[in-house]
């Protein structure tokens, strides 16, 4: 049986690659972080009973930041395959903390890879390295390909261009099986909330059933590539079965903006946008509003409503204005394309989100206001 | 008076940018954790005593702030770094805790104790590692090739991110090799100029290298100081590469460095076998081994510093042949004890 070592499996990509690679009948180990909150929401289907696959599922303590910690877990599981998708993802953030940054997800990169080497495992196991497209920031050509170079614009960014060259330093040094995937955003309901596009379709389900009255936003006109995560987790797992091990970009090719996106995520759920004024004076007026149906009783929104606002804290200090990848090798190479188009994704989220407005409300009325759904 | 702080001072470019920067008049704080052991290059400079030691070092984030709010400096120039490539591969970690998130942990706390300081980061040819003979500019794509080249392409970038983000007066010099009598002895550079004088004074036999094709484009780092306290007086910061724009193989310079000994050389043999013979005794004292190949080698570095030219004015003036032979002499002078002109 085949064992794989996911870092980072409590998080939207871990999740979705456990349960394709549960389903290809691997044992799959995940590397998880104590926390004093319940962190393993997004898997917890994988490991209940009812899953076939729950028994292949085993999770470990761990850290990125351990060497000793990896390197006793490695030694232990002897995974064939690594995918390290664990690290500290969010891009503002890593302007508050670019010493964590720069340490779970530079270093903890090498760790991995020094671990593997140390062991004597350089020949048999396999990495993969969960690289993205902030890597090129302020982009220096359109669309952008393996060869684009890169110029990242934050301390997230520079910590993940740290790992990708560490990782193609370990493969042309040592000759090991080390990978990267330069992923465009892939997105999912199971996105973490404080993601804009999470974010977005969070509120506005809230903001139909009125529990919260608008959207702040940052840079509406930024365009992204956006992708379904659960395409993206199937072109990790095809990085890995190559002969040769190389770097791929994984994207759609095609981009939209942060503005397009709440657009469709309204228009899912019944609401129509009207936007008004421009930059931080911007706002996003209800035009009208046809909730699904069986929902009557429980819409609070009503034409004329502002529901979106800009708000100068959410701009980044420095701005990445445009992503789009070029996938040509990938689905040349991999045979990888994606599945989900942009607007069942947006509308898979919106509704996802909806639903989960709908249960708090529900709670709230039951008189268990405190009470998160878990 | 103008304050400096200069980490890693008591290295090759921090104790000739501590000459330089006190003949200009700064007053001059460095730190430096290598102890006793780089003190000798401030004596021989003729500067011990003259630099403020300052314990500062790039692990501890507190320290940092600490040391910027006594100091006050108005320029920062950081070196400290474990800068020895082929030790990169056996401690990688360490090399990326100093030479990359230290540089953070710097430019944090100059971010939050003195923001108005301008700062320098050292970065390195090593970034562009092998991607073609074509010369490197400050546009041309990185493609490191050690842990040391990852850590230092890492140190680049977020020092241009804090530059763009917080515009803060934050520069990178891009230098390629330079060298001097102060280069550390594990550098091949001094390590063969050395085992020249000592074989010529009879106190050692024979020198192992690495790979005899590796080219280099060497220059003299008195030189390049100048060329980084010029890049911190331009009134915006920016990135440029320090070069000659000549290149030469070990093998160049190991025949220099002996013929400045009084050695004539006569290559036999190949590759891991190849010796380097005295032409007049025949008798074998250069040697190659595999032990001082690098795991991935970078196979040409030359750069362009056109930029720099133009807009700093900078441009190397020692050739290459001299500055094998100054480092060779200093290495006779120091044997012979006598005062060593550097």
């Amino acid at each position: 049986m085949k064992k794989a070592l996911i870092t980072g499996i409590t998080g939207q990509d871990g999740s979705y690659l456990a349960e394709l690679l549960l389903g290809k009948g691997y044992e799959v180990h995940g590397l998880r972080r104590r926390s004093a909150s319940f962190n393993t929401s997004r898997i917890s289907h994988l490991y209940d009973a009812a899953n076939p696959g729950a028994s292949r599922l085993k999770l470990h303590y761990g850290d990125l930041t351990d060497s000793t910690n990896l390197t006793r877990l490695i030694a232990e599981i002897k995974p064939a395959e690594i995918y390290n998708l664990g690290a500290q993802s969010h891009v503002a953030v890593s302007f508050e903390e670019p010493e964590y940054t720069a340490d779970c997800d530079g270093l903890g990169t090498m760790r991995l890879l020094e671990s593997v080497r140390l062991l004597g495992l350089a020949k048999t196991t396999r990495l993969y390295q969960a690289s993205t497209s902030e890597l090129y920031g302020k982009v220096r050509e359109i669309p952008q390909s393996e060869t684009t170079p890169f110029h990242p614009r934050s301390p997230y960014g520079v910590a993940k261009m740290y790992a990708y060259w560490i990782t193609v330093n370990y493969r042309e040094a040592y000759g090991m099986f080390a990978s990267n995937g330069i992923l465009f955003n892939h997105e999912s309901p199971l996105r973490g909330e404080e993601f804009v596009t999470r974010k977005i379709t969070r509120a506005l389900g809230r903001i139909l059933l009125g529990a919260q009255s608008c959207l702040s936003m940052g840079n509406m006109n930024s365009l992204r590539d956006w992708g379904h995560a659960r395409d993206y987790v199937r072109a990790m797992w095809l990085v890995l079965q190559q002969k040769k091990a190389e770097d791929f970009v994984v994207a759609t090719g095609r981009q939209y903006s942060v503005r397009k996106f709440i657009e469709l995520a309204a228009r899912e759920i019944g609401i129509t946008i009207a936007w008004q004024g421009k930059g931080v004076a911007e706002r996003g007026i209800v035009k009208a509003v046809n909730p699904p149906p069986g929902l009557a009783g429980e819409v609070k929104l009503k034409k004329g409503d502002v529901i979106v606002r800009v708000d100068q804290r959410f701009y980044r200090p420095a701005e990445v204005e445009t992503l789009l990848g070029d996938p040509a090798k990938a689905r040349r190479m991999l045979g990888w394309k994606p599945e989900i188009t942009f607007e069942r994704l947006v509308a898979e989220m919106a509704a996802s989100d909806l639903n989960l407005a709908r249960s708090e409300q529900h709670l709230k009325k039951g008189g268990f206001a405190g009470l998160k759904n878990c | 008076m103008k304050k400096v702080l200069i980490t890693g001072h008591r290295g090759q470019d921090g104790a000739y940018l501590s000459r330089f920067l006190l003949e200009k008049g700064y007053q001059v704080c460095g730190a430096d954790r290598s102890g006793d052991s780089g003190l000798w290059r401030l004596r021989e400079l003729g500067i011990e005593g003259q630099v403020q030691e300052i314990a500062l070092d790039l692990l501890e984030p507190t320290n940092i702030i600490d040391a910027l709010e006594k100091v006050k400096p108005d320029e920062v120039y950081n070196f400290a770094a474990q800068s020895f490539v082929q030790l990169s591969f056996d401690q990688p970690v360490l090399t990326a805790e100093v030479n990359a998130v230290g540089v953070t942990r710097l430019l944090e706390a100059l971010r939050k104790a003195r923001p108005g300081a301008k700062f320098y980061q050292a970065s390195t040819a090593e970034l562009f590692g092998s991607t073609g003979s074509a010369q490197r500019n400050e546009t041309t794509a990185f493609h490191p090739k050690s842990p040391y080249g990852v850590s230092k392409l890492y140190a680049h970038w977020i020092t241009v991110n804090y530059r763009q983000v917080y515009g803060m007066h934050a520069s990178c010099g891009i230098l390629f090799n330079h060298e001097s009598p102060l280069r550390g002895e594990e550098f091949v550079t001094r390590k063969i100029a050395a085992a020249a004088a000592r074989i010529k004074k009879g106190l050692q036999e024979k020198v192992t290298v690495g790979n005899l094709e590796s080219r280099r484009d060497w220059g003299y780092a008195r030189e390049y100081v100048e060329g980084m306290w010029l890049m911190l007086q331009q009134p915006r910061p920016d990135d440029y590469i320090l070069a000659t724009g000549e290149t030469h193989t070990v093998r160049e310079f190991v025949e220099a460095a002996f013929l400045a000994a009084g050695f004539r050389l006569e290559w036999k043999g190949h590759g891991l076998a190849e010796k380097g013979l005295d032409a007049a005794t025949g008798r074998a004292l250069v040697e190659v081994s595999k032990q001082f190949y690098r795991p991935a080698e970078v196979d040409l570095l030359v750069g362009d510093a056109t930029k720099a030219k133009t807009k700093l004015g900078w441009a190397p003036k020692t050739k290459f042949k001299d500055l094998v032979a100054l480092m060779v002499d200093a290495e006779l002078r120091r044997l012979g004890k006598k005062k060593v002109n550097l």
